[in-house]
């Protein structure tokens, strides 16, 4: 175990730097002495001072350094490709500028974090931030609105350099600004979740701003594009509203008892542990880890340190680190295991206080009760947790992550595959959020995209920033989760498409109907690399590989479900004919030929035709699927024969409210095997 | 900064010498033992592989991994020239591979290169790497069990591997990458603050034990299950916090920081890569522990993929281990990795140890799982050291592609461990390598 650290009686001393950048110009020459003469002492001195002092840090600069390609470093703060308002009393910055060589909207983003060609920027340079303490950001801005009204989007990171010109940095807030009144807007942020320089004291960390608006694959003009006006920015680093922090307070809360410490040691490890535990705990429980302070005592230092050494132990409970429905036969969930239940299946976290609350009460049970909960859980932000771990699952989504891109083959950032991912998960919680029918995990009329990803599918007209839906148009061949590159490239190879695991992912995720595994020992599909290979078709491959009795049977079953697949290369993007563009030169000549026959017999010429024969003869297979899925979710096991019914009964009434997605949450709550353990 | 020249002069010094260490306590600590010589194991991974021109290329000598020639008339390519004066010591083995994994194309090499498991598509049947299995011997009599280094740290994640050690249950072991740190675990004293953490910790995990036990019977199968899964990692810790208290009383070897780069970080590959393989003698020479692994990358973008930036080139590694014809830059990064840990085992050599020399009673096992550009066969490997351990070297052992890898770890288990005729998906052994 670590060092303990104990809270210090008095907070830390803020550490404050006040940037206004428009002071550079219209004193530059009064400044710039000032600066000079102040720079040595602000670097150093800062951390130890105790009031909080402002420095308008600006200088340097005229107004004709603002071409594109210029870099004004003044010391604290740097200014790319940035502007003075008309009106003297901000920095304007726009959204990214791609570089005059590229005309092409579709053409790879190149320019640091994907941001092709220019990125206006202000950036703030700092020594010695406090690096694990709440961090208040606030900015001064107003937007300054682009064609149709388009909105500029604030974004900063915090970060630091690492040297040999590389950075470090993570995105602390993105937000659209609507309003053209300048207005501050502040954030608190914990400084031990950013990357800030901790070791190399001669290195700065930073806060980056910059407009996150995108010209993505629109053919905006400059002109055209919002801007984002920022008058000042202000950093305060150990930013403690209260001393001691909350955080401390609700632990080792006020009480008549503090003189008393054999009394009030217990009051706070029995506090400590109804919210550890997530229920209310026995004297038994309590008396033991009374008992191993009360050992612990002699051999630490102060009340304190063995405070934290006992809620430690409280910590590494199997009671706090799993969850603790204990049965043998089949009984009901009490209300505090329900609670658990419910908050963990919809939030990935524990219960809140109105979730204790209705458990202490014995109202949770009450099926009125616990449809409102679900509505208000899937409207509270923490219901992400439910998507992004559903998703994770259900999809496979780590299948981006297992497989890297053949340079060979693509020119590729790694980033990408975070976009991947996030593509999906936003789905799955748009479909939750607005109580979407759930045949939309099969085809939808919308995306959910951000700028760089459509860059990344070709889809024209898409600008701005963040992730947001937009309408699909037929010829995008986008639609449902079947399309999104995380299934798409999650199973390929790396270079090529790969129908077999394609085809188990439809079978395994969307109808629930894995086949069995294959038999060991079996070579993987051979990539059509060398020689031999060379000259095979995909589908003479896909012969090949299954032509052997014991795997004919299986394989005519997987592959064809894959093979529909066809015009979507190994990162998603469309394809067809015989050549595949998007991929380097050598590797572009291709036959992509997506007809392919079932088992069955039944003819499917494309992925539309896949995905309507899914909706259209498949309809009840894939609805059970889903609830199948969500429903060992919410439990947490696999599913048995005794779940039958109540999956049949759910199905149903799924179906009848025309498969609206939150129904099908609510049934699965107020089923028998949910309620039961 | 830039390095005064002196700075330069005086490290040179204390490499060349190797005076950085005192050595006298050394042969005090390890009295009842020394009788016999000591086993060690060292297990070296570099990420990505080697491409390389084609075995009848004009550039064949110059380029390649593979020596030409078989047995003891071999000759090595240039990007070897730094091991070369050690051929006594060393043994190059071509054709080895880990069969469950040779058809995957993608960089997950680090993951089973010493484990040889079949993760090909679930990382359920992970198992134990070659060097947990030796330390469970070995591992008895030193401060640390073993210790587990990469320039990545941690475990990172399935399928790109920061770690190379994996335990009984094919659970990663997280790895050190801070030098300081490592310097200060191994060497750094121990304050009064720190042990009665200790002691408080061998409390805490009693009062958990005890309450576990008392839930362990009112479980269903499956929970039951679960429940014994927390149980057995809760006694890992026990363990080990009962081995910490047990060598708490021992003092530590003192150690002179001076001379080593405890602040090295991966922006400086050769300043990184000198210290790490210095820690690593260290801990072998002080006898802090006798089973150790260095993953020198891991196979993932960051800081460690820019290694090549040590001999300026501002390519990443995973670009250049997709070159397919021009393979001179390739070869002269390659030759930088070999380079450091050429200068490795030749420290090892040069310290004496009874009457012979650290090395001779330390296998060292180098390379990496993958070779041409991602295929996972035909692994690039060099066998170092182990005299006293019955290993014989001075030869280029070739092998045909169908060998398991693991054959090798079977006759290593047998020599340093004891007997086994198992180990993963072994066939047989490799005597070869034996005198």
């Amino acid at each position: 175990m670590g060092k303990v650290i104990l809270t210090p009686d008095t907070a830390p001393a803020p550490y404050f730097v006040k940037v206004e950048p428009e002071l550079g110009f219209q004193k530059k020459a009064k400044l710039e002495k000032a600066a000079k003469n102040s720079k040595p002492e602000t670097k150093k001195s800062k951390k130890q001072k105790k009031t909080p002092k402002t420095f308008p840090i600006s200088y340097d600069f005229s107004g004709d350094d603002f071409k594109p390609g210029s870099k004004v470093r003044a010391g604290k703060f740097n200014l790319s490709h940035g502007g003075l308002s008309e009106d003297g009393t901000g920095i304007l910055l726009s959204g990214n500028k791609p570089s005059a060589r590229i005309r092409d909207p579709f053409a790879p983003e190149t320019g640091r974090n994907g941001r092709a060609g220019i990125q206006p920027e202000f950036r703030v340079e700092m020594y010695e931030v406090p690096h694990d303490a709440p961090v208040l950001v606030r900015i001064k801005a107003s937007a300054v609105p682009g064609k149709d009204n388009r909105l500029p989007r604030l974004y900063f990171e915090l970060g630091s350099f690492r040297g040999a010109g590389v950075t470090d940095q993570k995105e602390a807030a993105n937000i659209e600004i609507t309003s053209t009144e300048s207005k501050v807007y502040e954030f608190v942020v914990q400084g031990a979740n950013f990357p800030f320089q901790s070791n190399k004291s001669g290195r700065p960390s930073y806060l980056r701003i910059f407009n996150d608006y995108r010209r993505g694959t629109s053919k905006l003009t400059d002109e055209e594009l919002p801007m984002l006006k920022i008058d000042w920015v202000e950093i305060k680093g150990n930013h403690f509203e209260t001393w001691p922090t909350p955080q401390r307070k609700a632990i080792l809360f006020e009480s008549s008892n503090r003189d008393n410490e054999a009394v009030y040691s217990r009051e706070v490890i029995s506090a400590f542990m109804e919210r550890a535990y997530r229920r209310p705990v026995t004297d038994l429980e309590i008396d033991r880890k009374h008992a191993l302070f009360q050992k612990l005592r002699g051999q630490e230092d102060s009340f304190e340190a063995t405070m934290i050494s006992t809620l430690t132990a409280v910590l590494c409970s199997s009671n706090f680190l799993l969850i603790s429905e204990p049965a043998i036969e089949r009984r009901d969930l009490n209300d505090y295991e329900l609670a658990s239940r419910l908050s963990y299946f919809l939030w990935s976290s524990m219960p809140d206080q109105e979730l204790f609350d209705l458990a202490a009460k014995s109202q949770l049970r009450k099926p009125d009760v616990l449809l409102a909960q679900v509505d208000r859980m899937i409207g509270d932000p923490k219901s992400r947790g439910f998507s992004e771990n559903f998703a994770s699952q259900w999809l496979d989504l780590a299948g981006v992550r297992r497989l890297a891109v053949n340079p060979e083959y693509f020119d590729f950032k790694e980033q990408t595959k975070d976009l991947f991912e996030e593509e999906s998960i936003q789905f799955v919680h748009h479909v939750v959020k607005t109580n979407l029918p759930i045949t939309n995990f099969v085809d939808s009329d919308f995306a959910m995209l951000n700028p760089e990803l459509a860059r990344h599918y070709r889809i024209p007209d898409i600008s701005g920033g963040g992730f947001q839906e937009y309408p699909l148009e037929k010829a995008s061949h986008r639609g449902g989760l079947m399309t999104q590159a995380s299934m798409l490239f999650g199973n390929s190879t790396g270079s090529e498409t790969h129908p077999i695991k394609r085809g188990v992912w439809v079978l395994e995720r969307m109808l629930d109907d894995p086949p069995p595994p294959p038999p060991p020992n079996v070579p993987d599909l051979p990539e059509p690399e060398g020689k031999d290979e060379a000259g095979l078709s995909l589908k003479e491959r896909l012969f090949e590989h299954a032509n052997i009795d014991s795997c004919r049977d299986c394989h005519a079953k997987i592959d064809p479900w894959g093979v529909a697949f066809e015009n979507y290369n190994a990162l998603g993007q469309w394809r067809e004919g015989s050549s595949d563009p998007l991929v380097k030169p050598e590797h572009q000549k291709v036959t992509i030929d997506p007809i392919t026959q079932l088992k069955n017999g039944k003819e499917i010429q494309n992925l539309d035709d896949l995905k309507n024969y899914i909706l259209t003869e498949k309809e009840a297979q894939f609805r059970e699927a889903v609830v199948h899925k969500v429903m060992a979710y919410s439990l947490g096991r696999y599913l048995e024969f005794s779940d039958r019914s109540a999956i049949e009964a759910i199905c149903e009434a799924v179906k009848k409210d025309g498969d609206s997605f939150q129904t099908l949450i609510k049934q699965i709550v107020l089923s028998e095997p949910f309620l039961t353990k | 900064m830039k390095p005064k020249s002196w700075h330069l002069n005086r490290r040179t010094i204390l490499k060349s010498t190797g005076v950085y260490l005192a050595l006298p306590w050394l042969e005090g600590m390890s009295a009842d033992k020394q009788a016999e010589p000591k086993q060690r194991f060292v297990g070296g991974y570099f990420a990505y592989g080697v491409p390389m021109p084609k075995d009848d290329a004009a550039d064949r000598m110059d380029h390649g991994w593979f020596p030409v020639g078989e047995g003891k008339n071999y000759r090595a390519p240039a990007m070897h020239q730094s091991i070369m004066p050690m051929r006594e010591k060393i043994t190059f083995l071509s054709g080895l591979s880990h069969p469950a994994m040779r058809s995957t194309s993608s960089h997950k090499g680090a993951d089973y290169f010493l484990t040889g498991a079949d993760i090909l598509k679930t990382y359920e049947k992970q198992s134990i790497s070659i060097d947990q299995h030796l330390a469970q011997t070995l591992g008895a009599d030193t401060r640390f069990q073993s210790l587990v280094m990469s320039s990545f740290g941690g475990v990172n994640r399935p399928y790109r591997s920061s770690t190379l050690s994996f335990d009984r249950s094919g659970r990663p072991i997280p790895s050190q990458n801070k030098p300081s740190e490592i310097f200060r675990r191994m060497f750094g004293s121990v304050s009064e603050s720190e042990k009665n953490a200790l002691a408080s910790r061998g409390s805490i995990i009693d009062e958990i034990l005890d309450e576990a036990n008392d839930l362990n019977r009112r479980l269903g199968v499956e929970d039951q299950r679960k429940m014994d899964e927390y149980l057995t990692s809760v006694r890992e810790v026990e363990l080990l916090t009962e081995r910490s208290v047990k060598w708490q009383s021992t003092p530590k070897p003192k150690i002179d920081p001076t001379g080593l780069e405890l602040e090295a970080d991966p922006t400086t590959p050769r300043e990184y890569l000198t210290v790490m393989y210095n820690l690593l003698a260290l801990a072998l020479q002080t006898d802090t522990t006798r089973v150790a692994t260095f993953q020198t990358a891991c196979e993932e973008a960051g800081l460690t993929d820019q290694f090549p930036s040590a001999v300026g080139m501002a390519y990443s590694s995973h670009k250049l281990s997709h070159e397919k014809s021009n393979y001179a830059d390739v070869a002269q990064y390659i030759g930088f990795l070999n380079e450091m840990y050429a200068d490795f085992i030749k420290k090892l050599d040069s310290i004496q140890e009874g009457n012979s020399s650290l090395l001779d009673n330390t296998l060292c096992f180098y390379g990496c799982a993958t070779s041409k550009t991602h295929k996972a066969i035909n692994y690039p490997i060099i066998l170092s050291g182990g005299k006293n351990m019955g290993f014989s070297h001075g030869s280029h052992l070739k092998y045909s592609d169908d060998v398991p890898l693991s054959n090798l770890f079977v006759t290593i288990a047998n020599q340093l461990g004891g007997p086994s005729n198992q180990f993963s998906d072994s066939t047989a052994d490799i005597s070869e390598v034996l005198g």
